[in-house]
């Protein structure tokens, strides 16, 4: 039943869309794990990292991004059409930002039948969509090889992304309203983990996951799409000024609601303990840093593949081990 | 607060209206924010004149190619180099192989649906 008609339920909305866990807990977040990413990439690599702006540098990213937004100017080409990729982007931003009320997080959360399938589609389908719109307005020899490189790997890492989602989802949600919600999977993900049968289940699933989290992010071994000294920045070679900044926005939001929905569908959220509750709180946080340094130490410790390497990677990693979680969860079905 | 068990049109509808009133902060934010300066340049080419690239747009049949060629094509070679080499022998072995992995798998499946009652 839709309550939207009633005052507070809208300014609930509103909140939950605008400020909290909306556009600016997840602005934040996302420059925050930006920050985390590169000061501690940077350790890796024997640099300092970000240390000036903010304690310990933490502001680094935002400064960056109001730099690129208000200082720089926007260099176009006789072929370029900035304003389809600053829409474009927008969009896609606006697909992020939206999706936030499908997660139990949000104060006014909402739930129902398969959820997971519009949350992939507003998380997944079309950021990916839409970055590629922006990169193809702004043309470029270097433009087009990025996009088809991103493409092909997208062709192969987002079934493995959906399925790493929807196979521990369908375990958690099996006989339960709303069934395939992400409100209704975490509450279970933890006992998921404990049954002998499913464990193994969920290991194959976070490996899908991580590795194809690997390539959304387009972190080594998987950087091949903007890849540097080769192709000049790929995808995203015309971009300057402020629609760099929203493309580099994208992008890291992109990486911060994948981990969220992994923190929350994979490792259970705050389960077993409550949102509302400093454990809870703890323990989500604590998720999503785990996830968050495995991809990092992924990304530092390997170097960067060609692309038919990746595609075969990918594939070896992540495509085979998701299939190999969807056979034996349709046997456990089956039998069980 | 917030809305459980939802029907899927109502589910939609809700997810849209965010989607909407996020796009149109998004928007007012951007444009109010960002640096009006436009410069005009040329294509970067590495330093090269735009003659030296057939074409500067991408077309879709080279991102088909892109896949065909750098991915498909190993598929392929796998068939024709392991499977169909043109040597009666090579096809044997690898049917042999491929049939022998379906034996396995339908014994497995036999005696576990045995054992499962």
């Amino acid at each position: 039943m839709i309550k939207v008609n009633y005052m507070p339920e809208l300014l609930l909305l509103f909140f939950s869309v605008l400020v909290f866990p909306g556009l600016f807990f997840i602005t934040s977040l996302a420059l925050f794990t930006q920050y985390l990413v590169r000061k501690i990439s940077a350790r890796y690599q024997n640099r300092m990292g970000p240390s000036y702006v903010g304690p310990f540098g933490i502001l680094q990213p935002l400064y960056d991004l109001l730099k690129l937004l208000r200082s720089k100017e926007v260099t176009v080409t006789r072929y370029n059409m900035p304003r389809v990729a600053e829409v474009a982007l927008l969009t896609g931003l606006a697909f992020i930002v939206g999706s936030v009320i499908l997660l139990p997080l949000s104060p006014y959360a909402i739930a129902g039948d398969f959820d997971l399938l519009i949350f992939f589609y507003m998380t997944s389908v079309m950021p990916l969509f839409m970055f590629v719109i922006a990169s193809l307005s702004m043309p470029n020899p270097y433009t087009n090889i990025g996009v088809s490189r991103l493409l092909s790997l997208a062709t192969i890492s987002e079934p493995v992304y959906f399925a790493s989602l929807v196979i521990p989802m369908y375990l958690a949600t099996r006989g339960r309203e709303p069934f395939m919600s992400i409100s209704t999977a975490y509450l279970s993900a933890q006992d998921l983990w404990l049954k002998p049968q499913t464990a193994v289940i969920m290991t194959l699933s976070l490996l899908a996951f991580v590795v194809s989290v690997q390539v959304k992010a387009m972190f080594p071994p998987f950087n091949i799409p903007e890849a540097e000294q080769e192709i000049i920045a790929g995808f995203e070679t015309e971009f300057s000024g402020p629609i760099l900044a929203l493309a580099r926005l994208l992008h890291d939001l992109d990486i911060t609601i994948a981990l969220i929905a992994g923190t929350y569908v994979l490792l259970g959220g705050p389960a077993p303990s409550r949102h509302l509750s400093v454990e809870g709180a703890f323990l989500l946080v604590f998720k999503y840093i785990a996830l968050l340094l495995t991809v990092i130490t992924v990304k530092n410790i390997m170097g960067r593949y060609r692309i038919e390497q990746a595609l075969l990677q990918v594939f070896k990693y992540g495509l085979i081990p998701a299939l190999v979680a969807s056979a034996l969860t349709a046997t456990l079905s089956y039998y069980f | 607060m917030g809305c459980n068990g939802v029907k899927p049109y109502e589910l939609v509808f809700l997810v849209t209206l965010s989607t909407l009133l996020a796009l149109a902060f998004l928007a007012l934010l951007y444009y109010s924010l960002k640096s009006k300066r436009l410069r005009l340049t040329t294509v970067y080419l590495s330093g090269e004149p735009e003659n030296v690239v057939s074409s500067i747009t991408p077309s879709v049949a080279s991102l088909y190619w892109g896949f065909m060629k750098k991915f498909a094509k190993s598929l392929y070679n796998v068939l024709v180099e392991k499977v169909h080499t043109g040597n009666i022998y090579d096809w044997f072995k690898f049917i042999s192989c491929w049939l022998s992995v379906l034996l396995i798998v339908a014994v497995a499946v036999f005696l576990t649906a045995l054992m499962g009652g």
